[in-house]
């Protein structure tokens, strides 16, 4: 555990300098506890009491487990105040999925113009001549 | 003996399936389910249930409430004392409400309180060795739905009844709420409080979720239309 959270530690370079005397004492110090701690109880500690809780974390309440709605409710204005406060959340909510850019062009009618599009693409030899005739026309 | 989800589970039984998913993710262990050094065991008779990707629990048929944190509950003032008001929650031992955890209450604004009242409060502290604690107001210092409960009818329920009339599928709610009129506040430590704008709706309404408690679904419906029917006067 203690080898996880490892801590920014001064570079000895640092901690050699005069004025650190006693930021270098008080860091020495802290390192013998450590030392201690781990060699005191290292024979009653098992690997077993240290990955003990593991992965599983223990819950005592059913409203984290089960989706429930909120508690308060009201309908058909008996309690205005309270009635606000869940089309609200219910806007919240709605608003969630539907985060996608509004569309300016249906589907349908972008379908409609690219087809146009593509045909044109296709046989731009064609196209070209109906312009000449058309141009010819006026 | 060895269950899986879905499962009658009874006190004692173990569950490999939880074990071996706790491997790989974090799990949840909700109510009625312990962990002990060789595994996972089932503390409470019920259902075992899953809900995706890593909660699991027991749905048990239960009537005693056990203080937990963070649930709505209904309480009832029963004692001032001081600078808290002691309300009974329906746990083993009243919870402590204190004065300043309304909104916008002051040491000289006090809220007007009065034994006897009946509080919306959401639980702050609940610990097995301590007096839980409930608030009535979110941690921005507002109200929100917490609060006193003015007029309306309480009754008593199964924990297990206020689970399921809150559950998004069930359909009680949704085929009630276009009907009459009416508010509800259902409290997590099975009390429910009422209030319509008549006896017989109020009476109506309390019967309709009391009624649920063993219905499916479509039953559930079908007694909904029946009462909105009578308290209509199509139905005599």
């Amino acid at each position: 555990m203690a080898g996880k959270t490892k801590k920014i530690q001064l570079p000895k370079s640092v901690l050699e300098m005069k004025f650190m005397k006693k930021t270098r004492e008080r860091i020495e110090k802290e390192m013998e506890n450590m030392q201690d701690h781990g060699s005191l109880y290292s024979n009653i500690i098992t690997n077993e009491m240290r990955s003990a809780s593991g992965n599983f974390i223990s819950e005592s309440s059913f409203i984290f487990c089960d989706t429930m709605l909120e508690g308060r409710l009201s309908f058909k204005g008996m309690n205005p105040e309270i009635e606000r406060l869940m089309e609200l959340e219910n806007a919240d909510k709605n608003e969630q999925p539907s985060s996608e850019m509004v569309k300016d062009v249906s589907d349908e009618i972008l379908a409609k113009k690219m087809e146009k599009f593509n045909k044109k693409r296709q046989n731009p030899d064609s196209e070209a001549r109906n312009n000449k005739r058309k141009k010819v026309n006026n | 003996m060895k269950v899986k989800v879905g499962d009658v589970v009874l006190p004692g039984d173990f569950c490999e399936e939880i074990v071996t998913a706790g491997d790989k993710t974090k799990i949840i262990l909700g109510p009625g389910l312990k962990k002990e050094v060789d595994g996972i065991y089932v503390s409470k008779a019920g259902t075992l249930r899953k809900r995706a990707p890593n909660t699991y629990w027991v749905d048990s048929y239960q009537k005693r409430y056990i203080p937990s944190r963070g649930e709505n509950v209904i309480g009832i003032v029963v004692q001032k004392a001081g600078d808290i008001f002691r309300v009974d929650v329906g746990g083993s031992c009243t919870a402590s409400l204190s004065y300043l955890s309304f909104e916008g209450a002051t040491k000289k604004n006090r809220p007007k309180v009065v034994i006897g009242d009946v509080v919306y409060a959401k639980m702050l502290v609940a610990s097995k060795d301590m007096e839980p604690e409930i608030v009535c107001v979110d941690s921005h210092g507002k109200k929100g739905r917490l609060g006193v409960l003015e007029d309306g009818f309480v009754f008593k329920c199964s924990l297990n009844l206020i689970r399921k009339i809150l559950n998004p599928d069930c359909p009680l709610i949704n085929s009630l709420k276009n009907q009459w009129p009416f508010e509800l506040a259902a409290g997590m430590n099975g009390r429910i409080w009422i209030k319509a704008n008549t006896l017989r709706e109020t009476i109506a309404l309390g019967n309709a979720i009391l009624g649920s408690e063993y219905l499916s679904n479509e039953e559930i419906k079908s007694m909904c239309t029946n009462i909105a029917g009578i308290l209509a006067g199509h139905i005599s």
